[in-house]
C-alpha cells in the first residue's frame, strides 16, 4: 500500500526524509528541500545584496544542485547575486576531463559564465604528472592543497566576494570524524563553521551544509540534472575513506546521527589553554596559510626539487629532509664541472651576505638539474623566467606590507642575488628570454593582463623563495 | 635473541606489534601509567575515601587489583585511600547473578567491601540505595519491570546511551551515602575512544570533557576520575593473563547500535593504524566545557550543562525547520519563518530541549515508544518547570 504524502497534499509519498523520517511526495520534497536551503543561507547570513558569488563547481552531484538551487532562489526570492562558475582542472585523466564537460553544460543550461583554472597552469603539474611522483598514497594531499589555494586564486581574478561550494551534512560529518581520528585540533574547531575564511580572504560559504547527500542525489534525479557522477580514480586510497565507511555504516542505523554530528561539532569548545595555529598570509604566495610558509607552496617545492614526500608528515621533517638534500647536492662531484663558471659570482655573494648562501645552493640544485638530467629544458626556461619575476613581485609586496628595516635590508640583499644568479643561469642556459623577462617585469603592474602568468610564478618561483624565507 | 626493550631480560611480551617487553617491566609499565594518572593530577588529598565502580569486567577487576597492590605498599609509594566496592546489577537478567556472586568473590579476595545496588533503583526517587555489605540485594520485580520497560521502548543506540547516564547517577548517589568524595571508574583508553565518538554521534560534542576526561566534576560534591584512562585494552589483556585474574567477560553494549558500529570500527582500524585510540584520546583532552559557573541550569538526566553553539544558525534549528517543512504544506514562502511556529516544531521534535534536557538526552527522550520517564527524572522535570 502506498504511503501518503505527510503534508496531506494527497499524493503519494516516494521518499522518506533520512533527516527527519517524514515520507514525502515529489512536489512537497521539491518545496522542503529548497526551503531549507533558504532558510539557512537567510538564517547564516551567507550572501548580502548585490553580491558576486562564485559557485565552486566540479561537475559532480554536489555542485550542480549547488549551481541550479542558487539559480533559483536567487530568482524566487530575489537575492540580488551575481552567480558564476569556478571550475579547477587537475588534470586527471579520466575523471576531470569528463567532469568539465558536465561543467560547460552547467554553464550552458544555467547561463553563468565559468573559469576554469588548471593546476598545469598554476603550478606546472598536472595530477596524474604528481601521482606518476609520489604514487597513490597522499596524493590526494596534494590535489586538496592546491585545489583549496586554486579557488583563492580563481575567486580573487572573478573579483567576487564570496566562494561557495557544494559541501553537503555528510562531507561535513565525516571531516569532523576524520579529524578527530587524525587529532587535528584545528580543523575540527573551524570545519562545522558555515562560513570560513579569515579577515582578507575570501570567504566560503556551504549553502548545502544541513543537506543530506542523498537528499541531493534525489533531487538531482528528480529534476533530471546533468551530473558526472564518476568517483575520482584516485581517491580509493585515501584515509578519509575510513571516516566514510564509519558514517555510512552509522546512517545505516541512525539517519539522524549526520546532524547530531555536525551539532557536536558546532557546539564543542577547544579548551583555552590549547594553542592553535593562527591563521596567516603565506611568505611567499600571500595565500592564506596557517604557517610562514604554505602547505602548497611547500610541496610544491618538494615536487620541483624530486623530493615528492617534502610536504608530507610533520613540517619540522621537511626541513631535514631539504638540509640534506642540500648538503647532497653541493657534495655531489658532477656539480663542480658544471658550475665551475660560476664560481666568481659565488664567492662575491657570500662576501656580501650570509644568507644567501641557501639562495645560492638551491640555484646550483637547478642548474644541477639542467646539466645532468638534461630533462625538462623548457621548463626550466620558464622557470627561470619567473623566478626573477615572481621575486620582485614577492618584493614588492613585502616592501609594501612589512616596514621591518631589517627584512629591506635581506631583500636588498636578495635583489642582488637575484640579478646574479639569473646572469649565471642566462650563461648556462643557452636560450635566454631576456627581453620577455623584463617585458614581464614592466607590466607587472598590469595584473590583470599578466594574472595567468603571474600565478605560474608565484607558485613555481615557490621553489626560489622558500629557500630564502621559509626554510 | 630479542630482548626487553627495558632491560637485558627476554621479552615475553609483544606490544603495539613491536615493542617487546619482558613481565616485570611490562607490570611496572602499567602500574606507573596508573600511578602517574592519579599523581600528576594532584586531586586526591591522603586517606580519602573512593568508590571502586565493578562490573566484572576486564578492565575494573584489573582496577581493583591496581588498587589493592597500590594500597598494600609500605613504602612512600603507598597509594593512601579507603577504598569501597559498588557493583550494580543489570540491566537485564541472564548471567547477573552469576556475576554479581563471582564480583563478591573477588572483593572477597582483596578484603574490600562491596555494595551491590541493582540498576532499577533509579525509576525510584528514594533516598537510601545501599542496603547490605557484601551480600545480594532483594530483587524489586515492579522496578525491574518497569526499568526495562522503558529500556525496550528505546532503539539500541538511545538504550547505551541511557544506560550509561544511568549508572552516572547511581554512582554519584551512592558515593555520597558513603560519604566518599571520589569515584574511580575503570574506563581504558581504547574504551575512551569509542565513547568519544560515540558521544559525537549522539550530539553531545559539548559533554565530552566530562564524559572522556580524566576528570569529571558535573557533581559539586563527587568527582568522577578514570586513573586507568592511559592503559590500552591489549596492555589490559596482558596484565590479566599474568596476574592470572579471571574476568567474568561481560559486555553490555547492544549489537545493532551506533556504539557497536563505533566499537568494531576502532578496533579494526586500530590493527591497521596503531596510533587511532591514542590520537583519538589525544583529541579528547584538548576539548573542554563551557564555563560551568555563568550557567546553572543543568540536564536532569545527565547533568550536563546546557549549550549553545554560539552561531546564527546550528543542526538544531536546521532539523527543525526540515519538520516543519516536511510536516505542512507552504502556501506562502514566508510562512516557515514564524518563530512560533518553529518553537512550536521545536517542542514536539525535541521535548524539554535546553530547559531540562540537553540535546543528546531530548533525542533519547522523543525516542522512547513509552514516553514515561522515570518518577526521579519527572520529578525533576516538575521542579524545574515550577521554578521557571
Amino acid at each position: 500500500m502506498p504511503i501518503s504524502c505527510k503534508t496531506e497534499c494527497g499524493r503519494n509519498a516516494v521518499l522518506k526524509r533520512p533527516k527527519t523520517g517524514d515520507a514525502l511526495c515529489k512536489e512537497c520534497f521539491y518545496s522542503a528541500f529548497e526551503s531549507e536551503i533558504h532558510y539557512t543561507i537567510i538564517k547564516g547570513e551567507l550572501f548580502n545584496r548585490g553580491d558576486s558569488v562564485a559557485v565552486a563547481a566540479s561537475g559532480g552531484k554536489d555542485s550542480t544542485v549547488l549551481a541550479h538551487i542558487l539559480k533559483t532562489l536567487n530568482e524566487r526570492y530575489d537575492y540580488g547575486l551575481n552567480l558564476m562558475l569556478l571550475s579547477i582542472d587537475e588534470g586527471i585523466t579520466g575523471y576531470r576531463d569528463d567532469s568539465l564537460e558536465t561543467v560547460k553544460q552547467n554553464r550552458d543550461d544555467y547561463k553563468m559564465p565559468l573559469k576554469i583554472l588548471s593546476y598545469k597552469e598554476l603550478y606546472g603539474w598536472t595530477m596524474d604528472e604528481i601521482v606518476a611522483q609520489i604514487g597513490r598514497k597522499n596524493n590526494c594531499t596534494f590535489c586538496g592543497v592546491f585545489r583549496r589555494q586554486a579557488l583563492d586564486r580563481g575567486a580573487a581574478m572573478l573579483g567576487v566576494k564570496c566562494i561557495a561550494t557544494g559541501h553537503n551534512a555528510d562531507d561535513i560529518a565525516e571531516t569532523v570524524l576524520m579529524n578527530v581520528l587524525r587529532g587535528d585540533i584545528a580543523r575540527l574547531k573551524r570545519c562545522t563553521a558555515i562560513v570560513t575564511g579569515s579577515e582578507g580572504t575570501i570567504p566560503r560559504v556551504k549553502p548545502l551544509k544541513y543537506t543530506y547527500e542523498k537528499e541531493i542525489v534525489m533531487y538531482a534525479h528528480y529534476k533530471k540534472l546533468v551530473y558526472f557522477s564518476t568517483e575520482c580514480v584516485f581517491a580509493p586510497n585515501a584515509y578519509r575513506g575510513h571516516a566514510r565507511a564509519l558514517l555510512k555504516d552509522m546512517e545505516k542505523i541512525r539517519p539522524a546521527c549526520i546532524m547530531d554530528i555536525i551539532y557536536s561539532g558546532e557546539t564543542m569548545t577547544i579548551k583555552d589553554e590549547v594553542s592553535l595555529p593562527a591563521q596567516r598570509v603565506c611568505v611567499r604566495c600571500n595565500f592564506v596559510s596557517s604557517q610562514e610558509v604554505c602547505k602548497a607552496c611547500v610541496l610544491l617545492e618538494g615536487l620541483n626539487k624530486g623530493l615528492p614526500k617534502l610536504g608530507i608528515g610533520k613540517s619540522s621533517k621537511a626541513k631535514k629532509m631539504l638540509d640534506e638534500y642540500n648538503l647532497k647536492q653541493t657534495e655531489s662531484s658532477g656539480l663542480k664541472e658544471a658550475i665551475s663558471d660560476l664560481n666568481d659570482t659565488v664567492s662575491s655573494c657570500i662576501a656580501k651576505a650570509k644568507t644567501c648562501k641557501s639562495g645560492l645552493c638551491s640555484e646550483e640544485n637547478n642548474v644541477n638539474k639542467n646539466g645532468s638530467i638534461n630533462k625538462n629544458v623548457n621548463k626550466c626556461n620558464s622557470n627561470k623566467c619567473c623566478i626573477g619575476q615572481c621575486i620582485s613581485k614577492e618584493n614588492s609586496q613585502i616592501q609594501k606590507s612589512i616596514s621591518n628595516s631589517k627584512v629591506n635590508s635581506l631583500l636588498q640583499q636578495y635583489g642582488l642575488d637575484d640579478t646574479s644568479t639569473d646572469n649565471e643561469q642566462l650563461k648556462l642556459v643557452t636560450n635566454p628570454h631576456e627581453n620577455g623577462h623584463e617585458d614581464v617585469l614592466e607590466n607587472s603592474d598590469d595584473e590583470q593582463s599578466h594574472l595567468d602568468e603571474d600565478n605560474t610564478c608565484s607558485a613555481s618561483c615557490g621553489r626560489m623563495g622558500s629557500l630564502q624565507i621559509g626554510f | 635473541m630479542s630482548k626487553c626493550k627495558k632491560c637485558e631480560a627476554p621479552g615475553t611480551i609483544v606490544l603495539r606489534k613491536k615493542d617487546l617487553y619482558c613481565d616485570s617491566c611490562f607490570l611496572n609499565n602499567i602500574n606507573h601509567k596508573f600511578r602517574s594518572v592519579i599523581g600528576k593530577n594532584k586531586i586526591l588529598s591522603k586517606n580519602e575515601n573512593i568508590l571502586l565502580c565493578l562490573s566484572g569486567g576486564t578492565a575494573s577487576t584489573t582496577l581493583m587489583d591496581m588498587v589493592h597492590y597500590g594500597i598494600s605498599l609500605d613504602s612512600h609509594k603507598k597509594l593512601r585511600v579507603n577504598p569501597y566496592a559498588l557493583h550494580i546489577i543489570g540491566p537485564g537478567n541472564e548471567d547477573n547473578v552469576q556475576v554479581a556472586n563471582s564480583v563478591i568473590k573477588s572483593c572477597k579476595h582483596y578484603g574490600f567491601d562491596l555494595y551491590i545496588i541493582h540498576i532499577a533503583e533509579y525509576v525510584h526517587d528514594c533516598t537510601s540505595l545501599i542496603k547490605n555489605v557484601n551480600a545480594m540485594p532483594e530483587t524489586d520485580s515492579i522496578s525491574s519491570n518497569t526499568f526495562n520497560e522503558i529500556l525496550n521502548g528505546m532503539p539500541p543506540t538511545a538504550q547505551n546511551d541511557f544506560i550509561l547516564k544511568v549508572k552516572q547517577n547511581l554512582y554519584v548517589k551512592c558515593a555520597k551515602e558513603l560519604s566518599c568524595k571520589f569515584i574511580f571508574t575503570a574506563e581504558t583508553t581504547t574504551t575512551l575512544a569509542i565513547n568519544l565518538l560515540s558521544n559525537l554521534t549522539v550530539g553531545r560534542g559539548s559533554q565530552v570533557q566530562n564524559d572522556i576526561g580524566f576528570c569529571d566534576k558535573r557533581d559539586k560534591e563527587v568527582t568522577i576520575l578514570r586513573p586507568m584512562k592511559e592503559i590500552s585494552k591489549e596492555e589490559l589483556n596482558q596484565y590479566i593473563s599474568i596476574k592470572k585474574i579471571m574476568p567474568v567477560h561481560n559486555c553490555n553494549m547492544l549489537d545493532n547500535s551506533l556504539q557497536s558500529v563505533i566499537s568494531t570500527f576502532v578496533t579494526d582500524l586500530q590493527e591497521n593504524f596503531q596510533s587511532t585510540v591514542s590520537s583519538v584520546c589525544k583529541t579528547a583532552d584538548k576539548i573542554g566545557v563551557h564555563d560551568d559557573s555563568k550557567y546553572d541550569s543543568r540536564c536532569v538526566l545527565c547533568k550536563n550543562v546546557f549549550n549553545n553553539s554560539g552561531s546564527k544558525i546550528s543542526a538544531l534549528e536546521a532539523t527543525v525547520y526540515s519538520r516543519l517543512v516536511s510536516s505542512k504544506k507552504r502556501e506562502d514562502n514566508n510562512e516557515f519563518h514564524d518563530n512560533s511556529l518553529i518553537e512550536q516544531t521545536s517542542l514536539s521534535m525535541f521535548p524539554y530541549i535546553n530547559k531540562n534536557l540537553c540535546y543528546g538526552c531530548s533525542r533519547i527522550y522523543s525516542e522512547m515508544t513509552l514516553c514515561d520517564l522515570p518518577d526521579v527524572v519527572k520529578v525533576h522535570l516538575q521542579m524545574s518547570d515550577k521554578s521557571k
